[in-house]
């Protein structure tokens, strides 16, 4: 059971459709796990639903009933596909099932960073994998936007608690950030960062695995 | 419902015949107990592909789909989400279960999907999308033992447009731009120039009261 869950808004803004794909990847992610948000979500899609029946109703023109009825006999149902074992969730169908096995790139000898922006074409956002190996510890910084994360692997705990596979979280520019890896299990995390983060501490530029 | 509309509609509305909001009271008989006349409609097309049970979703929703379209930037395009949606209702249809989601919740995830894989087409040029529409937004579904009965998520579809009908003008308003003109809580804050606080705090008011917020840990 997750302890940290987006909240109503953001799930509303998922339900609505209105969010960037990195956002939605990551809700998405979380719902896979969380029973209780996707029962928030059926709910909230059914505010959609009623929302739409409120609205004004626009006539449709009188051939299309026709246009449809020929495209489904012309076009007829192709059973879906069999799964085989486990399906894969959507980061893995796009990066592979083993994410330690990715190119990771070091940056402190506990940190090592992916960017995975280029999935994203449409977006402003910096979209990064992290990687913390077990008992490491990530550089203290700060944000200068938005930071939404979720949790893929492992745990990491920081000053606002602990935060385990498939939590969620966002961080904002109050948030001095200093996460630990717990023990056990390297601690990988997709985050989404509307502006690039600042070091807080001691480090340098080039020691930022985020400000390229 | 029709006389709240804001003033943002007004262009799409002039160029639209209003009609009377149907109430599903009036329309086929509430048979099997929980079931809702639309959901038994959906059922029969996903068992029997019953063509005239599909006509009547059509003529029910197809109206309602495309006002979705048009507020939700898809104006020129509306009659073809229309289209894709209820072709896609046709080919879904015989995974419909009606103790999962009232028909017209799931008519709703659909059109809100086509619209969103509709306009992820248009602003693509030459890339392929590297993750399907459906994998970003889809929720997994056929999760036989959710801890929300069935019951109650057809009671929640219930509930949710009886008190929405109590809650005042403002928190609605605020709703009905998220879900109906695609615009984020912070668009909405601009455009009715008021703070985001104040626009968050009306949503949460709001699904406060529909119950739709369980446990968050900063109401
Ligand atoms: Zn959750």
């Amino acid at each position: 059971m997750n302890q940290h869950h987006p909240d109503s808004l953001t799930l509303m803004e998922f339900s609505a459709g209105n969010m960037t794909e990195p956002h939605a990847l990551c809700i998405r992610l979380h719902l896979d796990q969380c029973s209780q948000c996707r029962s928030r979500v059926d709910m909230l899609d059914s505010l959609g639903a009623v929302m739409m029946e409120q609205q004004p109703q626009v006539s449709v023109s009188g051939s299309m009933f026709g246009t449809i009825l020929d495209r489904i006999d012309n076009d007829p149902v192709e059973p879906e596909p069999l799964q085989h074992g486990r399906p894969l969730n959507p980061l893995q169908k796009l990066l592979g099932e083993d994410l330690t096995k990715l190119p990771w790139k070091r940056q402190l000898c506990d940190a090592s960073v992916l960017d995975i922006s280029d999935h994203f074409p449409d977006q402003t956002e910096q979209v990064v994998l992290q990687k913390l190996t077990a008992g490491g510890r990530a550089p203290a910084h700060t944000h200068r936007g938005q930071e939404t994360t979720i949790v893929l692997q492992g745990a990491f705990s920081d000053n606002k608690g602990v935060f385990k596979q498939w939590d969620f979280v966002v961080l904002d520019e109050q948030d001095v950030h200093k996460p630990v890896a717990l023990q056990g299990d390297d601690c990988i995390t997709l985050s989404i960062l509307s502006a690039p983060v600042k070091l807080t501490g001691m480090f340098t530029r080039l020691l930022n695995p985020f400000i390229r | 419902m029709i006389t709240q509309k804001n003033q943002t509609h007004t262009a799409i509305r002039s160029a639209i015949k209003e009609r009377p909001v149907s109430t599903l009271d009036q329309k086929p008989a509430r048979a099997e107990g929980r079931k809702d006349p639309w959901s038994q409609l959906l059922e029969k097309v996903g068992k029997n592909q019953d063509r005239e049970a599909y006509h009547s979703l059509f003529q029910h929703f197809g109206p309602q789909i495309k006002y979705y379209a048009m507020a939700n930037g898809l104006a020129s395009h509306a009659e073809e989400l229309v289209q894709e949606v209820f072709v896609s209702i046709w080919r879904k249809s015989s995974l419909y279960d009606w103790r999962k989601a009232a028909a017209s919740t799931w008519i709703f995830t659909i059109a809100r999907n086509q619209r969103i894989d509709m306009l992820r087409k248009m602003k693509r040029t030459s890339a392929e999308m590297t993750i399907e529409t459906e994998d970003l937004w889809q929720i997994p579904g056929d999760n036989e033992n959710e801890p929300v009965t069935s019951l109650h998520r057809l009671m929640s579809e219930r509930r949710i447009r009886e008190s929405l009908s109590h809650l005042p003008e403002e928190q609605t308003t605020v709703i009905a731009k998220v879900y109906m003109e695609n615009k984020s809580h912070q668009m909405v804050a601009n455009e009715l120039n008021i703070p985001l606080g104040t626009v968050k705090s009306r949503v949460r008011l709001a699904l406060n009261k529909l119950k739709v917020i369980l446990q968050d840990q900063n109401v």
